[in-house]
């Protein structure tokens, strides 16, 4: 059993780091067996940092780690406010994005080894996963706390916009994958992304009037009858004809512009109403 | 005195396919807890959603924090000084308690982490939810969500604080902590109280406003409300069928809130829920006659 004991002096320095080495490398191993010393150095020991350890850990414990889309938002120049907000929406889910290229696979798949009968699938399902991605982005029927949202300063057509651009970053590479599948890699493999990108930009045009998942129910019903049409008349295709592929467009660009002209509706009082 | 007044409403009118939710409602606010009480479909909602700037008045001028909110730049203004919590308030899925409040800090701009989450700590302290904070939110109770709920209100300390019926779900004890934190956001906020409990005004506020059909059937301090029913409660050994109201207290008596003394009936001293009841019931009785 040891007798000698450090000073306060000895203490002090090597806790600020400025015993010397050989000193401090004693005073290490007394520590380790000499209860007395140790609880004497605790005094030398500031709390800070042990606070701010303590408060990394609990900030870790109660805010988690950002989510993989938070992160990945952040790594392609979302600001982390940003990428919080826009990682909830309904549709970046986990689960809507596995339900999504399930849906997308069997789709490209039908298109691949169903004939007729599977490129009709294919086209009836492609256009329309952005847009009820973008329908399924914000509003009051998807997200419980909206109002409680539309009382706070955040721009409501910010989010709105934010969200549907990242909807459509994820949605579209999946099904343009999936049109890979479509025989031949005909024109109609890509060809289906002027109806989607036009029937996005009417939903959110049409949300500064209604709200988004009606539009984007009554669209659907309307291209699902399309489709159920050509593909009556054996030829699914013909919804992808050229000249209303050029529809298509026009009803894009009036739609965005539409969007352009009415978009600061969004931050107007009461635009929930 | 008009500069001190947070929130000014005047001939503000909402109607729903018609029927008026508020009919031509003239209303000023300023710091302190004023509590607005009214049966069910008084309007009590829809002047809050209107004040929080969720519901646009068909008629009518309202001005919130010394603006007129019709440009988007001072609609933000104001939502910055502003904390809303609505009557049915939903949660997403997945949220625990600190991830909801750090949410919706996230949507009132606490753009900074360390600042934001500090803050989110302290309002779900405040509501004494502080041991709850990694919990999921739906494997809370009703009240603790309520109290979550309410948290997101507290951020920032806003000048303006709409709470529609905060306490709802809340047990006894909790409902006493969560006075306590809005008689202190009251002395330095204007706060707006929509409730069902006339013992949550009666304890708080020093203001009530009682709305009823769209109109403001009274406005005044809760004193003058209660002093309204002064001699028309009374205490009894049977039920009085002429009375408002009447119903059996524990100690085995009827207290008969009406007009007339039953036999055998002393008086007693009003709540402002007889108050209340007396007010309704005049309106009622205004009612008939005029039919």
């Amino acid at each position: 059993m040891t007798t000698w004991h450090a000073d306060e002096a000895l203490l002090a320095d090597y806790v600020s780091g400025d015993a010397d080495p050989l000193l401090g490398a004693s005073l290490e191993q007394h520590l380790t067996h000499c209860a007395e010393c140790r609880a004497r150095i605790a005094v030398h020991v500031g709390t800070a940092p042990l606070e701010a350890v303590w408060a990394r850990i609990q900030d870790h414990a109660e805010a988690g780690r950002p989510a993989v889309l938070e992160r990945l938002l952040v790594r392609l120049g979302a600001s982390p406010p940003d990428a919080l907000l826009v990682a909830k929406a309904p549709s970046l889910r986990a689960s809507w994005l596995f339900g999504l290229a399930t849906t997308v696979a069997f789709a490209g798949f039908g298109a691949a080894w169903g004939g007729t009968h599977g490129l009709a699938l294919f086209l009836l399902v492609a256009p329309l996963v952005p847009v009820a991605g973008v329908a399924f982005a914000y509003g009051p029927d998807v997200d419980p706390a909206y109002e409680t949202g539309l009382a706070a300063p955040y721009p409501e057509a910010r989010l709105l916009l934010l969200r549907s651009a990242a909807v459509l970053v994820t949605s579209l590479p999946l099904t343009l994958l999936a049109g890979q599948l479509v025989p031949n890699l005909s024109w109609t493999a890509v060809s289906w992304l002027l109806p989607a990108l036009a029937f996005t930009a009417v939903v959110l045009a049409a949300s500064t009037w209604a709200r988004p998942v009606y539009v984007a129910v009554v669209l659907g019903v309307g291209w699902v009858v399309a489709v159920g049409a050509a593909s009556w008349a054996r030829d699914p295709a013909a919804v992808l004809a050229p000249a209303l592929l050029v529809t298509y467009v026009v009803l894009g660009a009036v739609a965005v512009l539409v969007l352009c002209l009415r978009i600061r509706r969004f931050d107007r009082l009461g635009s929930s109403s | 005195m008009t500069a001190a007044r947070t929130v000014s409403l005047t001939g503000v009118t909402k109607r729903y396919r018609g029927t008026p939710a508020l009919d031509s409602v003239d209303l000023a606010f300023g710091p302190g807890i004023t509590g607005l009480l009214g049966p069910n479909g008084a309007g009590k909602t829809t002047f809050l959603r209107i004040v929080a700037t969720v519901l646009a008045p068909d008629a009518g001028e309202v001005r919130l924090l010394g603006r007129i909110p019709d440009t988007p730049d001072r609609l933000a203004e104001v939502r910055r000084r502003l904390g809303y919590l609505p009557q049915e308030m939903g949660f997403p899925r997945g949220f625990t308690a600190f991830g909801f409040v750090d949410y919706m800090a996230v949507l009132k701009e606490w753009t900074a982490r360390a600042p934001r989450h500090d803050e989110v700590r302290r309002v779900l302290s405040l509501v004494d939810l502080g041991d709850l904070t990694t919990k999921r939110i739906s494997a809370l109770s009703g009240g603790q969500r309520r109290r979550v709920a309410l948290a997101q209100a507290l951020l920032g300390e806003p000048e303006l604080l709409l709470l529609d019926e905060p306490t709802t779900g809340v047990d006894p004890e909790q409902r006493v902590t969560l006075r306590q934190v809005l008689s202190r956001a009251g002395e330095r906020s204007t706060v707006l109280l929509s409730t069902h409990q006339t013992e949550d005004v009666a304890a708080l506020c020093d203001r009530v406003v009682v709305l009823d059909a769209g109109r403001v059937r009274f406005d005044g301090p809760v004193v003058d409300l209660v002093a309204t029913a002064a001699g028309r409660v009374w205490l009894a050994d049977a039920p009085d069928r002429a009375a408002r109201a009447s119903w059996r207290t524990g100690s085995g008596r009827h207290r008969n809130v009406g007009e007339a003394a039953p036999s055998g009936a002393e008086l007693a001293e009003p709540t402002l829920e007889d108050a209340y009841l007396l007010l309704l019931g005049d309106r009622a009785r205004t009612t008939a006659v005029a039919a």
